[in-house]
């Protein structure tokens, strides 16, 4: 077993780097305070709940645009939601990518371990009907991306990572959040 | 007008661009017709994913319809009460409800009995529907509602006016 992992922060900056112009949903906890850290940006929405939704949310973004739309989605969460996988699989939608900060804990709520140290996750998206993909250094992230972002479908990139507690947090105001980033989306 | 026109004539008139489902016996030859249209149809695996699918299609700028029935909304709850309203995004859901008049199934009773109760309890306004005639313009009028008052309208359909599941 590799005890490589890569650097949630340097990955995060590297999907703006690839994507700059891309829509990005973030799941609540670090991915969003992680993201709202690199750039706070009108395209990103932070969730600030609904744990397990924020795949279906970049679908329902993907579905109506046809700019790049990145999901930024935890393993916890995507555990608790993994039929949106499927869904996803059968919509596959070319312009999304979900990646799958993959800490192997409830980073929020004290380091808990989830269950993706014995579930696959990559296996399982796979198996659900995704191209899916796996980093665990940020070269490989940086590639593993690439390569998701090109390809002619929604693929998903699961990214081993520490399990890390920012500082940084998004604008707490949900309504706010959530009218800039439609207006960015509709300008 | 069976009550089916009723809805997808009440879709294109508030410009709904995405309808995203589980189904239920009566809402099959609803979405026979949907298919029909140039509504995009999303089906899903689990209710909750709807309020994720119709919340981002509304960031990206369209508008969305739940169709489900009401064992399957108890399964959204928690994305409608910490995403929909809180984050205020607006859809309209129309909801056959089992475990009304001519329920055999004690299953399905608990929610089916309470989803008004429920939603109230978390801001979410419903109205019922049991009379052919009176679907498109409440259909209409709740989704423009829902549309400029950034929340989520749910429209219960009854068993009086979609028919009972025949197991007596």
């Amino acid at each position: 077993m590799s005890s490589e992992v890569a650097d949630q922060v340097a990955c995060t900056a590297a999907v703006l780097a690839k994507t700059p112009d891309a829509a990005v949903v973030s799941n609540l906890g670090v991915a969003s305070y992680v993201l709202a850290g690199v750039e706070d940006r009108p395209l990103n929405f932070y969730l600030w709940n609904s744990m397990g939704v924020t795949t279906a949310v970049g679908l329902g973004v993907a579905l109506g645009t046809d700019r790049q739309v990145t999901v930024l989605d935890g393993d916890g969460s995507t555990l608790m939601g993994l039929g949106a996988l499927a869904t996803v699989a059968e919509a596959d939608p070319p312009n999304l990518v979900i990646v799958v900060w993959d800490n192997r804990a409830f980073a929020t709520t004290g380091g808990q371990e989830t269950l993706s140290g014995t579930a696959d996750l990559a296996a399982i998206a796979a198996g659900a009907g995704l191209e899916a993909y796996e980093a665990e250094s940020d070269a490989a992230f940086e590639r593993r991306y690439a390569e998701a972002v090109a390809h002619d479908g929604a693929a998903v990139v699961v990214c081993r990572v520490e399990a890390i507690d920012p500082d940084s947090r998004p604008p707490a105001d949900y309504a706010h959040v959530k009218r800039r980033f439609r207006e960015a989306m509709t300008d | 007008m069976t009550w089916r026109d009723e809805i997808v004539s009440a879709l294109a008139a508030t410009d709904i661009d995405v309808v995203a489902y589980l189904p239920d016996t009566p809402l099959g030859p609803l979405l026979d017709r949907l298919e029909e249209t140039d509504v995009r149809i999303v089906p899903v695996a689990r209710e909750e994913e709807a309020v994720g699918v119709l919340s981002g299609a509304w960031l990206a700028g369209e508008r969305g319809a739940l169709l489900c029935q009401s064992s399957g909304l108890a399964t959204a709850i928690n994305g409608l009460a910490s995403l929909a309203v809180p984050a205020g995004i607006p859809f309209v859901a129309f909801v056959t409800r089992r475990g009304g008049p001519g329920e055999f199934n004690r299953a399905q009773v608990p929610f089916g009995y309470a989803m008004e109760d429920v939603l109230d309890a978390i801001g979410i306004r419903t109205a019922s529907l049991s009379h052919p005639g009176d679907v498109e313009r409440y259909a209409e009028l709740a989704a423009e509602s829902a549309f400029a008052t950034d929340s989520p309208y749910v429209l219960i359909l009854e068993p009086t006016l979609t028919g009972v599941k025949d197991e007596f």
